[in-house]
């Protein structure tokens, strides 16, 4: 037998769906209020996003990226993978990445229109990621403290950051910001898929249709 | 249920396994383990040392990180294999948290003679074999590791040189090569032909028989002890008998002592002679305690051997 071959995605998953659910509900219950302050920064940074904006717009989820790569990588996460830590460091990069663009106003598209059709698949992927997605376990019969924020999970951190990133950013700059979210996306997927959970083709989804607004926006911008 | 969340821990179960744990902390620790529960043991390793039939693995479902709930849920888990007559527990440093998790295991428990606590060193987890074999050693809190295992024969020939050396020395007592899901059988065989080892552990089930050609004759010959993984092959031998609804065969009760389709996959592998014992890994008490009465008499005869394979073929 082929030793490569025969690895199955399953064999990378090193815990039970047990656990890994355990783990996002301990985060709940570990940060809540918290909860509220970084849903507030979300929602604050759509506003900014959409007012043009948009160098504030990019530092304010920068403490929230630190704060998951902290908080659930490093401290949690890690425990269960020896990758965690990995992708800890990734998410610290995410938010250098986020502090560089502000600061140099790198690929920013200073005037985004919500009705340009890129922008407003931006717009419904970051309200995806700030508004339902916290309510996908409470009304799929789990507790409040089951409920994946933005800002305190790192799911709906990535899903909304894809989003704002759509709205903020264009050219090869957009390309690179949404590298780390995008591909924790697929790690997260293709976790959830072996666990089981149906939210994998939630999250494969939503990055098919950031792809679409990736692409549309690219080719807007070299007519 | 969510279904986005399918395995999840109720709150009255919880207070239910801390009630449990803290029920169990004021008996004193021989009376857990006094009862080994009709459970067979077999020699191994060319020495009059025995181990229980049924041992238990740790992948995935020891690796609960520092979640409280969790980890009195699994103490539960080895609280029981040891009540049924469990020796033989098999961890490795690429199972994340399992070996601490075993570590708060046996510190609430205590650690029972029966314990024969196996390991493994594993290249990316970094440090000599030395260096991994004390890291491990406080992370289980045990005193020495019985077995440790080369895992997945990553750096075998540097790894086995320095196992050996603890072993002359006497930090460790036995040790072992691993593989699994059928992988580098060539290589395993050359070094269980080749080297000084008491154990090699692979996978063996009644769908994954590749062993009974080659590794496990060998291993009889050699006076190597083999310790069965993945008996369920990763679980999906019982949910695919769960999902055909399939009755277990009445001439296999007659004749094994089957009452269920655990205890028929797992007495097909240890009633093979040159099988030591097999580790499954279960979340659950009520798994373990099924897990462990297959340990028990009768045991399949030949020809019950093959009827069982030609029934698991059928389905």
């Amino acid at each position: 037998m082929n030793a490569w071959t025969s690895y199955r995605l399953q064999d990378f998953i090193p815990f039970t769906a047990e656990v890994y659910f355990r783990l996002l509900e301990r985060m709940g219950e570990n940060f809540w209020p918290l909860h509220l302050l970084t849903l507030a920064l979300g929602a604050a940074t759509l506003v900014l996003a959409l007012k043009h904006r948009t160098r504030i717009a990019c530092l304010l989820p920068v403490p929230l990226w630190a704060f998951v790569a902290i908080a659930f990588f490093f401290q949690r996460y890690a425990e269960l993978n020896w990758a965690g830590g990995y992708v800890g460091y990734a998410f610290i990069a995410q938010a250098v990445l986020l502090v560089l663009v502000a600061l140099t106003g790198w690929g920013m598209d200073n005037a985004p229109r919500a009705t340009n059709p890129p922008v407003a698949i931006g717009i419904a992927i970051t309200l995806f990621g700030l508004i339902v997605m916290p309510l996908m376990a409470p009304l799929s019969d789990g507790s409040w403290y089951q409920a994946e924020v933005f800002g305190i999970h790192a799911d709906p951190t990535a899903v909304t950051t894809l989003g704002l990133v759509l709205i903020m950013l264009r050219g090869f700059a957009l390309w690179i910001a949404v590298i780390i979210p995008a591909l924790w996306l697929v790690v997260s997927g293709l976790t959830l898929q072996v666990l089981n959970a149906t939210a994998a083709a939630v999250l494969f989804g939503v990055l098919a249709i950031a792809l679409v607004g990736l692409v549309w926006k690219s080719i807007e911008a070299k007519r | 249920m969510n279904p986005l969340i399918k395995h999840r821990i109720t709150r009255r179960q919880s207070l239910t396994l801390i009630g449990a744990t803290l029920a169990a902390m004021t008996l004193p620790t021989a009376s857990l383990f006094a009862n080994t529960g009709g459970m067979r043991q077999k020699a191994f390793a060319g020495t009059d040392k025995k181990l229980p039939l049924i041992g238990m693995g740790t992948w995935r479902t020891f690796n609960v990180g520092s979640d409280p709930q969790l980890l009195d849920a699994r103490t539960e888990v080895v609280k029981a294999f040891f009540e049924h007559g469990g020796g033989l527990i098999d961890s490795s440093p690429m199972y994340g948290s399992a070996p601490d998790v075993m570590g708060y295991a046996l510190q609430q428990l205590g650690t029972p003679e029966s314990l024969f606590a196996a390991e493994k060193v594993w290249s990316p987890a970094g440090g000599s074999a030395r260096e991994q074999v004390a890291e491990l050693q406080e992370r289980w809190k045990v005193k020495h590791f019985d077995l440790v295992q080369v895992h997945n024969l990553t750096d075998w020939r540097e790894h086995l040189a320095a196992l050996q050396e603890m072993k002359a020395e006497g930090i460790i007592h036995h040790v072992g090569i691993t593989t699994s899901h059928g992988r580098r059988h060539s290589e395993i065989e050359q070094i269980m032909a080749s080297e000084d080892i008491d154990f090699v552990q692979l996978t063996y089930n009644i769908t994954h028989r590749e062993a009974e050609n080659r590794l496990l004759p060998l291993a009889e010959e050699r006076g190597i002890g083999v310790i069965a993984n993945r008996p369920y092959d990763g679980g999906s031998l019982i949910k695919n008998l769960k999902r055909r609804n399939a009755p277990l065969p009445e001439w296999a009760n007659e004749e094994c002592g089957c009452t269920t389709w655990a205890d028929f996959l797992l007495k097909f592998i240890v009633s093979h002679p040159a099988i030591t014992c097999a580790i499954p890994a279960t979340t659950q008490v009520e798994h373990l305690r099924e897990n462990m009465r297959a340990g028990h008499a009768p045991m399949p005869s030949p020809d019950a051997r093959q009827r069982m394979a030609a029934t698991i073929e059928s389905l």
